[in-house]
């Protein structure tokens, strides 16, 4: 069973501490939500956990190791940032047979994975064309690519459709419930309470709650009512 | 790895466009030069083969785009999320586009060769492949075109920006290593890179240059300490 932890994760850029001393766990056959208001330190903490940025001080650890350590790192972590771009010149297809191949997997993968994000017609298309739902899901395909057993979203429903969303939501809830461990992190706060069993929320680079959604009351605004009060934004 | 990073190279369009071009100004170079030229001799033909050395731009530019093009296009987060050890990734760039300027350089040498063939022949002469010094051209221009692709590879890993990268690569060749070399001298300016190079490729407009093996280890030493760097900032550096 893997599992996500940060222990005392900080992040300074000259005077400023962006990350602050976190440390909170995602385990494993749930879904945990990942939240905070823009400037909070989300993009940050995730990069750290992903060894693409250098913490100041802690440390972060899947399945019991830093990132740079996992020998397959990309099956055992599926990650979808915001950052994931895409060589436009270069067909959706050939962008997941390159990640197949450093991965070390078969190539029937990448048909699997087109097959399951419904892109298997778009596949031979430079990416160019492509709409931001259509790169939002050759991001996921890529992400699941290696059948990870953890799975990282950076605000992954940017651009899908209502169906869409609603297959996102399925997929990461089936993950779970096949004992992956999930972090999503996400603005859309009514989506995200359909979605998660926990959630950490981050202000100010520190968190402010880390346990089940059931924590923060009952209620469909029990959520944004908490987080708007957790993260000290004024009353309307 | 270095298979992937070939993979890479190949299912994009833009190393192949250059490729294409710099045959065309090859066979452009040369027959400019051979179109005027009176004297059907080996010298001719080893004059206008040197144009192989001159695009060396290209692989310097292919190199620039191996790292900096992954981070224009941010397909960078990807490729070190696959593999975490950068610096694996920086050698297999260096790798295979240092690969792919032997390629620019092989390639260039046979269209150059090719075109001087014709031009000869027009003008009633043929290439004597038995010319050492047109070999030496050739070997020279080729490693030229090497070391370039590996300067660009180590350039674009420090800057990071490709428009940024590019610029100065051309900023420098263009003019800065020119009036760089008015204020050092001619003494010192045969070690600034292009002036290397240019000795190296036994450009004829080289006078007073660095002989070329000492030419070839000192633009030799460029890249080692432009990937050095390149490796070492790669490897520390957050990736945004």
């Amino acid at each position: 069973m893997t599992d996500i932890a940060v222990l005392g994760l900080s992040k300074q850029f000259g005077a400023v501490r962006a990350v602050d001393d976190l440390t909170f766990e995602v385990p494993p056959g749930q879904v945990t939500g990942f939240l905070g208001p823009n400037g909070a330190g989300k993009t940050t903490t995730l990069r750290m956990i992903l060894g693409l940025a250098r913490p100041t001080s802690g440390r972060a650890l899947i399945g019991g190791q830093p990132y740079h350590e996992l020998r397959a790192p990309r099956r055992e972590v599926g990650v979808v940032l915001e950052t994931t771009g895409f060589h436009p010149g270069r067909t959706g297809r050939d962008h997941l047979r390159i990640a197949a191949q450093i991965a070390g997997l078969p190539a029937g993968r990448v048909d699997e994975v087109l097959a399951r994000v419904d892109l298997t017609a778009a596949a031979g298309r430079r990416v160019r064309g492509y709409s931001l739902g259509m790169r939002q899901r050759l991001g996921l395909a890529a992400a699941l690519l290696g059948e990870p057993r953890v799975l990282i979203l950076d605000e992954p429903g940017n651009g899908l459709d209502p169906a869409g969303m609603a297959w996102l939501r399925g997929t990461l809830r089936d993950f779970a419930a096949g004992g992956g461990a999930v972090l999503i992190s996400s603005h859309l706060l009514a989506e995200v309470a359909q979605t998660v069993d926990r959630v950490v929320i981050l202000a100010g680079g520190r968190v402010r709650y880390a346990g089940d959604l059931d924590g923060l009351g009952a209620g469909d605004a029990a959520l944004e009512t908490a987080f708007l009060r957790l993260t000290g934004a004024p009353a309307s | 790895m270095l298979r992937n990073e070939w993979l890479k190279l190949r299912t994009i369009r833009s190393p192949w466009l250059l490729l294409a071009v710099t045959q065309v100004l090859i066979v452009v170079g040369a027959s400019g030069l051979l179109a005027r030229w009176d004297t059907v001799d080996a010298d001719a033909a080893t004059r206008a083969v040197a144009h192989v050395g001159l695009l060396s731009l290209a692989p310097l530019l292919l190199g620039i785009m191996a790292v900096a093009g992954e981070y224009r296009h941010q397909t960078i987060t990807a490729t070190f999320l696959s593999v975490p050890r950068r610096g694996r990734v920086v050698g297999a760039k260096l790798a295979v586009y240092g690969a792919a300027g032997l390629g620019f350089g092989v390639l260039g040498t046979a269209t150059a060769l090719a075109a001087t063939g014709v031009w000869l022949g027009i003008k009633g002469g043929s290439v004597d492949l038995g010319y050492a010094d047109l070999w030496r051209t050739v070997a020279g221009d080729v490693v030229w075109n090497v070391l370039f692709a590996l300067i660009g590879v180590a350039l674009g890993a420090l800057v990071r920006n490709l428009v940024a990268a590019i610029g100065v690569a051309l900023a420098w060749l263009a003019l800065v290593e020119g009036l760089l070399g008015e204020v050092l001298g001619e003494r010192l300016s045969r070690w600034l890179p292009f002036q290397a190079g240019s000795a190296l490729g036994h450009l004829p407009n080289v006078h007073n240059g660095l002989p070329q093996w000492g030419a070839g280890l000192v633009l030799a030493g460029y890249a080692a300490v432009f990937a050095a760097v390149g490796l070492a900032l790669t490897t520390r550096r957050d990736v945004t």
